[in-house]
Order: structure tokens, then sequence, then C-alpha cells
């Protein structure tokens, strides 16, 4: 009898540990992978999970505890407030794609045009992802959708294509160019014409089910402020609105 | 009282793991009816995806039995120093996490890799290929055919075997007359098992590998993939996956429920031709 009351009772213990596990934390950000290393210099304290924008997004359509969704997109942050599941989204920051290569450079690419070469290795983001569709709208701005059949990997988050980049298994791949930053040894940059970079705006919005609205407001103004937004920009990022 | 107690305890208890167990699945099929699923093979990504599965597969669990059956024969028959240390090494990608697994083969087949430029001179680029699915998907489902195999050729009759020996067979001929279908329905559910664990891999094959759709993009991935992009289609291809893998499942009771004494005993006794 008193084994089967010690049972019950840590049964009932396990039970209310799991239930409350989610409640211990106390703000919860979801970022797109891009912002890794920017947004713990802005605030240090909170939780984030880094990831695809797109899997982040779909993550707080089932019901995940997010309090702020900050994406690589605009579209991403709109669509969950077309359908209440956020607040109205504002951009924050903005960014711009690049073209990475391994030092050793084993393909010899030295310009976009290079990679229209059979034979070379290239590494983007999938479609869905905001960095993917931002590489086909570079590739289509520049006419080089023919480069697409030298595509070997459409990675989930741009830190993947970084990676397989910076590793050297890939020969070139789309990336922000704050991401190619993190790895300065390990990859060469190319630039990609000002004339064909895509709009890239990030958005930043407080997810409508989150417990801890006041947190997620304060977070969201640090991002706004003088003081996150001097972070972002020295990690690469370009100031919110455009100047002139 | 105490015994009415313990009874419903364990009871209690057992609900509650069926439940858990059960629910997932049951809570995919509630979210696709019946027909999405025939209507979901007319979906290109699914259908490509489908493809490099079964391909992938299917070349990973021949390359599995070719190089395992010898391996897990060896191991069960032989008694030598380090024999538990090489037991232990076919068991480890059994609990390595996946994303090690995909680490270790870009470290050991990767460009820059071990053999990278072994493989390079011989024109081979390994990454990003059918052929990384192949590799990832082996290197974590072997490890469950060959520990099955094992306990299934331990299991054989020694004596069995040593009669074959004393009545003139050869090694090979005793492996292949014997050893081979007393051992069949351990093997077969090995099998089975390496290939169900074959057809779900994730983590080393998105590392390794990529996901590129109709070359390397599997059903997990393709899964994945979708999660973000259309949660419909992302939940039939799982009832898919659930469909398959139940009918494999069910394969192996049948496999394993198959007597391979009564077979054997019939066989043996059977004027050899």
């Amino acid at each position: 009898m008193k084994r089967a009351i010690c049972v019950i009772a840590l049964v009932a213990l396990l039970v209310t540990g799991v239930a409350s596990a989610r409640e211990s934390s106390s703000l919860t950000v979801f970022a797109a992978a891009s912002l890794s290393d920017a947004f713990p210099k802005i605030a240090p304290h909170a939780t984030y999970s880094f990831a695809g924008s797109n899997t982040l997004a779909a993550q707080i359509r089932q019901g995940a505890p997010a309090d702020v969704f900050a994406s690589a997109n605009m579209t991403l942050p709109n669509g969950l407030y077309k359908d209440h599941f956020c607040s109205k989204p504002v951009v924050f920051t903005r960014n711009r794609l690049v073209v990475i290569v391994p030092r050793s450079n084993p393909a010899n690419v030295h310009t976009v045009y290079d990679l229209r070469r059979s034979g070379v290795k290239i590494v983007i983001a999938a479609q869905g992802v905001p960095v993917g569709s931002y590489t086909l709208q570079v590739l289509k701005n520049m006419n080089l959708t023919s480069v697409l059949s030298n595509v070997v990997s459409r990675e989930s988050d741009v830190r993947e294509v970084l990676a397989k980049v910076a590793l050297n298994e890939a020969d070139a791949g789309f990336v922000y160019s704050t991401d190619a930053k993190t790895v300065p040894g390990k990859v060469r940059v190319l630039r990609i014409p000002a004339w064909a970079q895509p709009k890239a705006q990030y958005g930043i919005c407080i997810v409508s089910a989150s417990a801890h609205k006041a947190a997620a407001r304060a977070f969201v103004k640090r991002v706004m402020s003088k003081a996150g937004q001097k972070v972002l920009v020295r990690y690469g990022f370009l100031p919110r609105v455009k100047k002139g | 009282m105490q015994r009415w107690l313990q009874g419903a305890l364990f009871f209690g208890a057992s609900v509650v793991a069926l439940l858990f167990l059960a629910l997932p699945v049951i809570a995919i099929f509630t979210r696709v009816p019946p027909g999405r699923l025939v209507h979901l093979l007319s979906n290109p990504v699914v259908r490509d995806a489908l493809v490099v599965s079964l391909k992938s597969t299917a070349i990973a669990e021949a390359l599995i039995l070719l190089f395992g059956t010898p391996l897990a024969y060896l191991l069960a028959t032989r008694r030598f120093h380090g024999r538990a240390l090489l037991i232990t090494i076919v068991e480890l990608p059994l609990v390595l996490p996946p994303a090690v697994a995909g680490i270790g083969l870009f470290a050991a087949f990767g460009r820059s890799g071990l053999f990278g430029s072994t493989l390079d001179a011989l024109g081979l680029d390994i990454p990003f290929t059918l052929t990384a699915v192949v590799l990832a998907i082996t290197l974590v489902a072997s490890p469950l055919y060959v520990r099955t195999a094992i306990a299934a050729f331990e299991a054989v009759d020694r004596d069995l075997v040593a009669a074959s020996r004393t009545l003139g067979a050869g090694p090979a001929r005793t492996f292949f007359r014997v050893a081979f279908p007393l051992a069949g329905g351990g093997l077969a559910a090995g099998a089975a098992l390496a290939f169900a664990r074959a057809l779900g891999e994730f983590g080393a094959t998105i590392m390794f590998a990529g996901s590129l759709r109709g070359v390397t993009q599997t059903l997990p991935l393709a899964i994945y993939e979708q999660f973000s992009l259309d949660f419909d289609t992302a939940i039939a291809m799982g009832a898919l996956l659930v469909v398959v893998s139940l009918a494999l499942l069910l394969s192996l009771k049948l496999a394993l429920s198959w007597q391979p004494s009564r077979q054997t005993s019939a066989s043996l006794s059977a004027p050899s031709s």
C-alpha cells in the first residue's frame, strides 16, 4: 500500500512537472537563423529559437510557445498577422545577398556569372525560406536562372548553406552578407550588384498567444532603439530605413 | 483492497502508455481522409520523394544484407579476443545521434574528409548525391540488421552445424544449407527492421546528402520541407509513411511467426537431390 502511494505521488509529480515545463522560461524569441549572432547581443537573457523563418512561422501556427517572431522577410509575419497569429509586423532591419565560395575556391568561381559553368556545385536555401526566395529573385534579376541546374541541395535555413560552403563541401552558395562575416577565414565573398538585390526587409511582431506581452513589447522596442540598431549595424545589417 | 489497487495501477499505467503510443498515429489519420492518400500520389513532390526513398532504401538494404550477413555469422560463431569490442562498434551507430553520423560521414567521405583526396582522384564526389543518401541510411540502419542476425545465428543449434561438418559439408555449404535456413526468420525480422529504419532516416541524410527534389530528397526530408510550406501535404505524406511502416511491421511479424524448426526438419528429412 505504501509503495502504491509512492508510485502515485511520483506519477503526479512527473505529470505536473511536464505540464509546468512550458511556463518556466521568461521571454521566448523565434528568430531567423541569420540573427543568431546579433540578437543575443541585443537581449542576452531571452530564450532564442533560431531556424528558417518559414519553419518558425509554421511552428507558431501549430501553437509553439513563442512571444516574439523576427522573420527575414515581411511575407511570413504578414501572413501570421492576417490569420491573427501575431501583431502587425514592422520592419526592423534589412540585409543584402552575397555569393560565397570556400577559401580554396575549388571551382574557380570569381563572379556571379561563373556560377553558370557546368559542374559547379551550388547550395541554396529552399524556396519557402526567405533567403531561398531572395536567391531566386537575384537570379531572375540577373537573367541567370540557368544557374539553378547546378544546385545540388536546397537547405532549410541560411546557416546550413553557410556551413556547407565553409566546410568546403559545396563550391558556392547564396547567403546574407551578415552570415558571410561570421566565418571570415573560411569563405570568400563575391558581391551581387545593387541593381540585382532583392528588397530583403526583416519583420518583427508579437505573437498573439504570448503570455508575456509586456516583455515582448519591451524586446521589440529594444530592437528598434538606437542601441539595438547599432548592434545590428555592427553585425553588418542595414538600417531599417533606407537613407536618402 | 490492496490487490485491487495494484491491479488498477497496472491497468491505468498500461492505458496511458498505449494511448500515448497510438495517439500521434491516430491523430494523423483524423486529419487525412483516405481518399487524399491516393490523390497525394499525383503530387509530383511526393512521387519524386517516394522514388528517391524506395531507390535508396532498396540499395542500402541490399548492401546491408550482402555485407552484414557474413559479419553477423562470424561474430555469432567465432569466439576471439576483441569480439565484444567489435560488437560494440557494430551497435554504436544505433545509439549515435543521427546528426553525429552525418558529421562523421562528412569527416570520412567529404571533400575535405579523410578519404576526400582519394575519392577526388577517382573522380568521385559523394556529398549531395544519391550515393550520399545510401551511405547515410546504411550507416544508421545496418546495426539493427546485424544485431538481430547475430542473435539469430547464435540461436542455431550448434549440434546441427557440427553434424553438417562431420558429415562432410564445407563451411560454405554448412552456412547455406544449415545455418542460413535455420536463422531465416530472425534474419528476415532484422532485414525488415533495418528497412523501416532506413526509410525513416532524417538527420544524417539532411546533413550529408542535402535535400534536392528528385535527387536526394527522401520522404522524411520532403515532409520536413512541406511542414512549413503546406501542412496538409506534410501530414498526408506522414500518413503514407505510417501505412508503409505498418505493412513492414506486419510482414516482420509474419517472418517471426514463421517456424524455422518445422521447415528445416522437413527439409532436412527430405531426400537431398
